[in-house]
């Protein structure tokens, strides 16, 4: 292979670098409209009435919409899982509210215009008359009884529950030679895309076709659910995904203002435009995290788990149709993660309240799993008295245990913790560490150092889901020239996949990298597939491509013998060049064989395959597994991937500030296709754990309003909060994926975590400090320096 | 987005904005780098009927000496201040507060006088402005007065200047060689406003020493902290120096970025290693 594991640069370089990239709000069209939405400023309440008069008197104003008209033309908004499948509660939503309000920021109304200023002008001026309605403002509340309902309908303010158990979990404890319990805490914040929302729709009253463009990352999807929600034909609908300015997996469908923006421009048969503004995205663009975590562990004097009970409280906000309270989910499936714990009960409870609905974020719960099970592991080393990376090795999974199935049912694939634990050692001086904290002790500086360890299942693939599938289509064509056009179903966030996606094409077919051209994001061109999430698009997209070029190189094969005068099984093809085994001189070129093919399908060359050079392939991932009725297991994460991370802090005791000092991971995604993109995604998976660990914070006051609506106040770290982090790769091949792939996208963004509290606890030894809540803002890192303080004298 | 519309003028000479100013009164709202105006507009915190740009009076934007002085035009970028050789040789601390502000473009685009006179708590210049004991230029059509650095900020973004008045020019008075001065934040990321701001300033051979305190009150606080310096600063001293932070930061408020009483630690803190490490500069020389 030539191209797999090569250093590539993104194939998007020149163009994004250039400021010549297309995205959504770039877009022109003729007689285009704006639109501006009017949000509730209340987090529950009953809407008496709305008054437009003032609105559409403004001069400009093309059309006020409000959810009446909504309900009265379109269906409700399609939800990303299958609720039922999955034995959650689902809602009917609409596009805008015609009844009642659930969160602050909800859309009510809308307003159409002929530029954005005029819409959002006269979105302020709808009178909206609200009745308020008791709010659900955290699970405490929403879990006593007689607490007023989210969902009236619901009974109770529980999304979903589960209760997964392996072993006797009461028999080991019964039988404990040691045992602590605590609680930690996981708060509010999400990610923070450069571009926000952003969508436009087109419509053709002649063709009867809409066209739409959407900063989303699944372009597929969302034609099926924009058909289902305007209740027309999906194949009268075009997705086009242009470039997208970071998605995490917030901007997977659907939103309000999806299928609203689709709606007003076939009503209108003028093409609307939506931008979201920075405070919109931080308010309603999908929140994440937050969860209230508590557990019990019994284990020997020599820190082996023996027993471990956790229970999962997440704040999911509203319901909604977005997929983000399945993060809930896929948190409690993943504990307890990276260890091999026989006895073991983990329960889920998904609550609803009335803030802003989670959707997907990078890590999907699987961060908050790892985050617990790192304080569990540093409580149990600390109880025992054993150092922290010798009770993570002496609980790990082996690596020849694999496949292993976890509590949940879940089927790790493959893995070697101990191969990065320790490796990630060595590459901090782990062994030299304590020197070199007396060192620094006695110039008066404190530091510490924290280890993490993460589990990233990857993959996803839910039952019955539209948008969450464990497959993916590509096209490969070979054109008469000999160059390459690679369509796909997965589609880049504006990670670089389909630069992967590029070598992988080349070294499939045996062509140069240069002769690659990649399509994503248009439902017109592109096969079917469920594009970006779940650091799918190189396991499903990339395998997907690899089956499809080797229909072709097949074919070519067969072509290119004849033309050798050898047998096909005498053949091999490398950089654009077939050749006979063993006699590199003997060959003809890449393009001449797939002229031939075009050209002379008559002639002897060609006369015995089918004419064209295209495939269209799809890859289903092994390892899922849905039918627990017959395959005896429900598991919906095929891939494993893990990390070992240590940092180096310095902590400056009187303020409660820290530095990061030195970053280290070693990261294993099986096969590596290209190191330079791996690793960037990883530094960016670090940047977002270190702002979840101290920087990012979404805060709601009690009657969950928002304080957090402008990057003043929802602080992301800046380039001067960025360490130097060191990466490096372990190869433990996934046996499920052609290649050994496994997902890498969201990597990263656990060991910060508890990396970060441990980090501090082990500067400070001698305060005897322990962290469970989040965010370590340097006022909550200091109350904890100082209350300990206190506590010594 | 802002979406509600207002006049706007842009005048290129001060006499003609100090006329506009005259006749528009409190409707007006003067904008100069508008690195608060703007995005307070945009998040509709403030709706202004007319807008004033002030970037095209070139007289307003200059660094000079004035005797014992420097004069800093009210329109000088904070890119300027923190460059400027004449305040790096006499006005260091000002330097410093001006290199902290924002990011690259903030300072490229805001002013001086423009973040003096919105005068957010959490803001740089004013704890550098009453260390060093600066005097600020408010003129009208009517005529034109000067205001102590100290008795500028009424409250929490309220300032002296009265309706007709702007503010052109911040006097400061050299420091003497010899001086110590030291400029000290705590941040929760860099580029956002500070958690607690503490300007240190020690005259030369310790006969006096002040602390500017931001964002621990609705307006900057000075500390004169000159009669802890008896007996050098040993420990004893810098405790009382902290003290008398933590004493001047009673009004301190809590917000997302600290609690109320972590201030006021932070303002012991931050005084009390803001004096050491002027005096320090100042013993180095």
């Amino acid at each position: 292979m030539k191209h797999i594991g090569r250093a590539q640069t993104s194939l998007t370089n020149r163009q994004l670098a250039a400021g010549k990239g297309v995205f959504v709000s770039d877009i022109q069209r003729h007689d285009m409209t704006h639109m501006a939405v009017v949000r509730s400023p209340h987090a529950s309440a009953r809407i008496v009435s709305i008054d437009s008069a003032a609105a559409e008197a403004i001069p400009g104003v093309v059309k006020v919409v409000t959810g009446q008209e909504i309900k009265a033309n379109m269906n409700p908004i399609f939800e990303a899982y299958d609720t039922e499948a999955m034995g959650a509660k689902g809602v009917v939503s609409y596009a805008l509210c015609p009844e009642r309000v659930r969160y602050v920021g909800e859309a009510v109304a809308a307003v159409v215009a002929e530029d954005k200023y005029t819409a959002r002008k006269a979105a302020d001026l709808v009178a909206v008359e609200y009745e308020t309605t008791p709010i659900v403002s955290n699970t405490k509340a929403a879990l006593e009884p007689g607490s007023p309902l989210v969902e009236p309908d619901w009974g109770d303010n529980i999304l979903i529950t589960r209760d997964f158990v392996k072993g006797d979990p009461d028999k080991a404890f019964a039988d404990a030679e040691m045992t602590s319990s605590d609680e930690v805490y996981q708060h509010r914040y999400t990610g923070a895309a450069l571009e926000p929302r952003a969508y436009m729709a087109e419509y053709d009253p002649y063709t009867e076709q809409l066209t739409y463009w959407a900063s989303t990352q699944n372009p597929h999807p969302v034609r099926v659910f924009l058909a289902e929600t305007l209740g027309i034909e999906e194949s009268s609908i075009r997705v086009i995904q242009p470039h997208v300015g970071g998605g995490f997996g917030l901007k997977t469908p659907t939103f309000q203002e999806e299928p609203l923006v689709a709606y007003l421009a076939r009503s209108l048969e003028r093409p609307v435009k939506f931008v979201s503004e920075r405070t919109e995205d931080l308010l309603v663009g999908g929140h994440a995290r937050e969860m209230r975590l508590s557990y019990d562990v019994a284990f020997t004097k020599d820190g082996r788990i023996t027993g471990f009970r956790a229970k999962v409280v997440a704040d999911v906000g509203a319901p909604s149709a977005l997929c983000g309270w399945g993060m809930s989910f896929v948190c409690a499936y993943s504990i307890p993660g990276c260890y091999k714990i026989e006895n073991a009960n983990v329960k889920l409870f998904s609550v609803v309240t009335n803030k802003c609905p989670w959707n997907a974020y990078r890590g999907y719960g699987k961060e908050t799993a790892s985050y617990l099970m790192d304080r569990v592991l540093d409580d149990v080393a600390a109880k025992t008295g054993r150092d922290r990376a010798e009770v993570r090795l002496k609980n790990f999974i082996p690596p020849d245990e694999f496949p292993y199935t976890q509590v949940s049912g879940a089927n790790l694939d493959s893995g070697n913790y101990p191969g990065t634990l320790k490796r990630v050692l060595e590459m901090i001086d782990y062994e030299g560490f304590p020197a070199r904290q007396e060192e620094a002790r006695r110039e008066g500086r404190y530091i510490g150092l924290g280890i993490g360890q993460e589990l990233t299942p990857e993959g996803c693939s839910m039952p019955r889901s539209t948008l969450l599938g464990g497959y993916d289509g590509a096209t490969v064509r070979v054109n008469p020239s000999g160059q390459v056009t690679v369509l796909t179903g997965i589609t880049s966030p504006g990670n670089g996949n389909e630069t992967a996606i590029a070598q992988i094409a080349a070294d499939s077919l045996g062509v140069p990298f240069d002769q690659i051209k990649v399509i994503q994001g248009d439902t017109d061109i592109c096969p079917y597939g469920l594009g970006n999430y779940s650091s799918r698009s190189v396991i499903m997209g990339g395998s997907a491509v690899q089956i499809a070029a080797k229909d072709i190189r097949d074919k070519m094969l067969k072509v290119a013998a004849k033309m050798l005068e050898v047998s096909a099984d005498e053949v091999e093809v490398e950089e654009g060049q077939f050749s006979a085994k063993g006699a590199p001189a003997r060959y003809v070129l890449f393009k001449d064989v797939a002229s031939t093919v075009y050209r002379d399908c008559h002639g002897v060359a060609a006369l015995e395959v089918e004419p064209g050079l295209e495939s269209t392939r799809y890859f289903q991932h092994g390892n899922v597994y849905h039918q627990p009725e017959t395959q005896g297991r429900f598991s919906a994460y095929p891939s494993w991937p893990n990390q070992s991370m240590a940092m180096i802090i310095e902590i400056d005791p009187e303020t409660g500030h820290f530095d990061i000092l030195k970053y280290c991971a070693v990261h294993d995604s099986g096969t590596v296709v290209n190191p330079l993109l791996a690793e960037a995604n990883l530094h960016g998976g670090f940047l977002q754990g270190v702002g979840g660990a101290a920087h990012e914070h979404l805060v709601y006051d009690d009657d969950c309003q928002l304080l957090t609506t402008t990057f003043m106040d929802y602080t992301c770290p800046t380039a001067m909060e960025v360490p130097f982090f060191e990466v490096e790769h372990q190869e433990t091949l996934s046996p499920f994926t052609p290649l050994g792939t496994k997902g890498v996208g969201e990597s990263g963004v656990a060991g910060a975590l508890s990396g970060l509290c441990s980090a501090i606890e082990n500067a400070l030894p001698h305060l005897d400090l322990r962290f469970t809540d989040l965010p370590l803002s340097p006022n909550a890192v200091w109350n904890a320096i100082h209350e300990a303080e206190e506590k010594r004298t | 987005m802002i979406s509600q519309e207002f006049d706007f003028e842009a005048p290129s000479a001060l006499p003609e904005a100090l006329a506009l100013l005259a006749r528009h009164g409190d409707d007006a709202t003067l904008l100069s780098g508008g690195m608060s105006l703007m995005p307070m507009t945009t998040l509709g915190l403030v709706q202004p009927g007319m807008i004033i740009s002030l970037n095209h009076i070139a007289e307003l934007d200059y660094v000079r000496e004035d005797g014992n002085e420097l004069r800093i035009g009210a329109l000088t970028r904070h890119a300027d201040v923190a460059a400027d050789p004449l305040i790096g040789a006499h006005a260091a601390l000002l330097a410093e507060a001006a290199s902290l502000i924002g990011d690259v473009q903030v300072r490229n685009r805001g002013t001086i006088g423009g973040s003096i006179a919105h005068a957010d708590p959490a803001a740089n210049y004013l704890p550098a402005m009453l260390a060093l004991g600066a005097r600020l230029r408010l003129q009208s059509e009517a005529g034109e007065r000067s205001v102590e650095a100290k008795d500028f900020v009424k409250g929490i973004m309220t300032t002296a200047i009265e309706t007709g008045e702007m503010l052109t020019e911040i006097a400061i008075p050299k420091l003497a060689a010899g001086t110590g001065c030291s400029y000290q934040r705590l941040v929760r990321v860099e580029g956002n406003f500070a958690i607690v701001i503490a300007a240190a300033i020690t005259e030369p051979g310790r006969k006096a020493a002040r602390v500017g305190l931001g964002n621990v009150a609705p307006g900057p606080v000075l500390v004169d902290v000159s009669g802890h310096l008896g007996n050098g600063l040993d420990d004893a001293a810098l405790a009382a120096i902290g003290d008398a932070a933590f004493d001047a930061a009673a009004e301190a408020a809590s917000d997302l970025a600290g609690d109320a009483n972590y201030r006021r630690e932070m303002a012991r803190v931050f005084a009390r290693r803001a004096v050491q490490s002027a005096t320090d500069a100042a013993d180095a020389g």
